[in-house]
């Protein structure tokens, strides 16, 4: 089976550093937020795990931008840069992703629209996490209560959009038909030459064209 | 039946005796008293000092007045701290009042910024937000309970004025509200209730003889609109992920067995 490199290991380390911290701070911060979870959060030793985990989570793009500046404006470019043919993925997908014909998807680029997306919404939340749990963290006291409650209300808000996100990316990821290199290729880098070509073939073109990715 | 705590400032003495008998009872530490040319302090609620005693001094038209305020934690029947508390370890008492169990505080620190009356306190880490909140129980704290003994706050105990009563909340109510008729006819005007529906009704209630600001109380006092606003979002966050979930177990089975099906006609 021919094979092809998706993602180099940089930047699969740089998934799975994100998505671990950020499993923990969801799990952690669900602990507070939903009366179920509650009583986890007795004590205060899940809010310690949650600040550890906050910092490792921001140090982890950070380390990676100053390292990496030029690929990581390519990456923002690619989740930012969208045109007809996201247009037309989102009017597909539906059909695509209930296990229907694949005739009307259009061609996509490394990252699909969906993939965008999800990229553009971890962006944004976690923008907006990092800003409100700053002011919580270390404003706490400094600033009115009106400004806290409000850094409170839109911390929650960016965790119920990030968290009903992160269900469809990990079981489309990890458990759907169609999706069944996805995982295989962010874990280990490659993915076979035909799922490159049926699922990323703008991509596919451009780089045995032997052009940049 | 509702308890509450009655405070009638016409009777204070700001002897303080109900500060002592509070950190007495639960067990909190005397704290370092600067004189600053008043008898009160300490300056303001801490986590060691759940009631304090203000002491206000008015002058108008040549005359002087010393005015008394009882300042603790109001156990609201509508409490921002209870409706935002992760833990449940803020709740409602049977009795109405707002119990507090600190063996389950997280220390987040939401009942601070949620309460109308800014009462609960934290000497929390600022790095590592360790720290548990401490306010006023009501005597009712777990291993503290006078109210389950069938005994009275440490504070009406000892209060040797009669300033301080405890009871069934509507028999207070009357009460105060007939004092303020006697007070009334005795020439003082602004005598009032404070706490009646205070936040849907406090479980201290206040008779005083003028209004309250001039006693430093918050008049018109409202549970935050965030606080609503979570009433509002928790439910969504159980809503959206139950409704993503779903959405989610029933596209890959029905994707799954659409694929299977088509690749078997294929054969």
């Amino acid at each position: 089976m021919q094979e092809i490199e998706r993602f180099r290991k940089r930047a699969r380390v740089q998934h799975w550093w994100i998505a671990a911290w950020a499993m923990i701070l969801g799990l952690t911060g669900l602990f507070l937020f939903l009366s179920w979870f509650g009583p986890a959060a007795e004590g205060g030793t899940s809010r310690l795990v949650h600040r550890i985990a906050a910092v490792c989570f921001v140090a982890g793009p950070v380390v990676y931008f100053l390292m990496n500046p030029r690929t990581s404006w390519e990456w923002l470019k690619e989740a930012f840069t969208w045109n007809k043919d996201d247009i037309g993925w989102l009017q597909a997908a539906p059909i695509y992703y209930f296990g229907g014909p694949e005739d009307a998807m259009p061609p996509q680029d490394r990252s699909n629209t969906g993939q965008k997306l999800w990229m553009v919404v971890v962006i944004i939340t976690g923008v907006i996490f990092v800003i409100t749990g700053f002011f919580m963290w270390f404003l706490k006291g400094n600033i009115s209560a009106e400004v806290y409650q409000v850094m409170l209300l839109f911390h929650d808000i960016a965790f119920i959009a990030a968290g009903a996100m992160f269900l469809v990316h990990v079981a489309l990821a990890v458990f759907h038909p169609r999706m069944s290199e996805a995982l295989r290729s962010m874990w280990g880098g490659k993915s076979s030459t035909h799922y490159a070509k049926t699922h990323h073939g703008k991509w596919y073109n451009r780089i045995s064209a032997g052009e940049s990715e | 039946m509702a308890k509450a705590i009655l405070y009638d400032a016409t009777k204070c003495t700001a002897c303080r005796a109900c500060q002592v008998a509070c950190k007495n009872w639960n067990e909190r530490e005397a704290v370092d008293t600067i004189n600053r040319g008043t008898y009160e302090n300490p300056l303001d609620l801490s986590t060691q000092t759940w009631l304090k005693m203000e002491f206000r001094e008015i002058g108008d038209n040549g005359t002087f007045r010393w005015l008394f305020t009882r300042r603790a934690c109001m156990h609201c029947t509508d409490a921002g701290c209870v409706k935002v508390c992760p833990t449940g370890a803020l709740y409602h008492h049977d009795e109405g009042f707002v119990a507090y169990d600190k063996a389950k505080c997280s220390g987040c620190g939401y009942c601070v910024e949620f309460c109308p009356y800014s009462v609960p306190r934290m000497d929390t880490n600022r790095a590592s937000g360790l720290g548990r909140m401490d306010k006023c129980t009501f005597c009712a704290a777990p291993g503290l309970d006078r109210i389950d003994a069938g005994d009275e706050p440490a504070c009406v105990k000892t209060c040797p004025t009669g300033a301080l009563t405890f009871g069934a909340r509507a028999t207070l109510l009357a009460a105060a509200k007939a004092r303020v008729e006697d007070l009334k006819a005795q020439g003082h005007s602004d005598a009032q209730v404070y706490g009646e529906n205070e936040v849907s009704g406090l479980h201290v209630l206040y008779l005083l003889d003028d209004s309250p600001e001039t006693y430093g109380l918050v008049v018109n006092p409202k549970v935050p609109a965030a606080a609503a606003a979570h009433d509002v979002i928790k439910p969504l966050g159980y809503a959206v992920a139950g409704v993503v979930a779903l959405g989610l177990l029933l596209n890959i089975m029905v994707a799954r067995a659409r694929i299977i099906s088509r690749e078997e006609e294929k054969k």
